[in-house]
């Protein structure tokens, strides 16, 4: 479900069956990183729309987490720990964040849901076809990652 | 000159009408072309949208088709990818069923679970149909998945919009 009136109202009548939360993290840079940055966003933003089409009933895509590259790591991840907590509130059980940053590997352990990195991929020079085909063989793997989740928990 | 005269009263009285007549009929024309619009309407529904499958490439086997259109929301003009899973039944009918799980909206996908082969599953909440799109009882789907209506045009599948059948 997307972060949308009448998804959320579906949310909302279904709240039993779905119980995970994918959250896309991407920064903002500015002068000479500001196209990587664009490239990561684009990047993230298909793949979790694509695996949202996956699966609808059961996750709920949040707005991304934004915040800019060059602010203090320490609050970023402070941020971030503030919306999880909310998010557990919320009664989610697993939670998935998806970003192309290599720099959250190193926080990983400091946050409870599970985190996902990608490298980006230039998808500039590919056709609409291939964006298509290459997203999809990459919501394929987390297809995987994501049934083998809540199957631990159960 | 004619011999009959047009008197000033007369040849007002003609312009009057005519002008008259002209307005009315310039405000009654646009009424009257709104009032039977519905009926002039061109039949919608109608649009089957192509994809890239040969109609002679489908098996038995359901296949994953990919096709696309435009969509509009708003103003954002979007191109919007769906998906079909097409097969010949026994009959040799083609079959092109909508992968949208009837329970929440999650893709279902052919064969994937190995407990039950030959079915639709959905993974999100263990939902599965058999093949020809019924779903099975006691699992959370409620309903059939829906049918696209179906052409062949030039040895390609065109497809419709998916409509939902009735409860199984």
């Amino acid at each position: 479900m997307k972060w949308i009136p009448q998804d959320i109202d579906t949310y909302l009548n279904a709240k039993e069956y779905v119980d995970t939360a994918v959250i896309p993290i991407y920064s903002i840079s500015f002068g000479g990183e500001m196209k990587q940055s664009a490239a990561a966003a684009e990047f993230i933003t298909l793949l979790t729309s694509q695996l949202e089409r996956q699966f609808t009933g059961r996750l709920l895509l949040f707005p991304p987490f934004t915040y800019l590259k060059n602010e203090n790591s320490e609050k970023v991840l402070n941020d971030l720990q503030n919306w999880e907590k909310n998010i557990v509130k919320g009664d989610f059980k697993h939670i998935f964040y998806l970003t192309s940053d290599i720099e959250w590997k190193a926080h990983e352990e400091k946050l409870g849901g599970a985190l996902i990195w990608l490298p980006s991929l230039l998808l500039e020079q590919m056709t609409e076809s291939q964006k298509v085909e290459i997203i999809n063989s990459q919501v394929k793997q987390l297809l995987i990652l994501f049934t083998q989740k809540w199957q631990e928990k159960g | 000159m004619s011999k009959e005269r047009v008197s000033r009263r007369q040849f007002l009285s003609y312009t009057l009408t005519g002008v008259g007549g002209f307005m009315a009929a310039g405000m009654l024309m646009p009424m009257v072309r709104f009032a039977v619009d519905p009926v002039l309407k061109a039949e919608a529904g109608g649009d089957f949208i192509p994809t890239p499958k040969k109609v002679s490439e489908i098996t038995k086997e359901p296949v994953r088709v990919d096709f696309k259109f435009k969509q509009k929301d708003a103003w954002y003009e979007s191109e919007v990818t769906e998906t079909a899973w097409v097969y010949k039944d026994d009959n040799g009918k083609i079959i092109a069923l909508s992968p949208v799980c009837k329970h929440l909206g999650c893709t279902v996908n052919w064969n994937t679970d190995k407990e039950h082969p030959d079915q639709f599953f959905c993974p999100c909440h263990y939902g599965r149909y058999t093949k020809d799109g019924t779903n099975v009882p006691n699992t959370p789907p409620l309903a059939p998945l829906d049918v696209y209506p179906y052409k062949e045009k030039d040895g390609y599948l065109y497809l419709g919009k998916a409509k939902p059948r009735k409860e199984a």
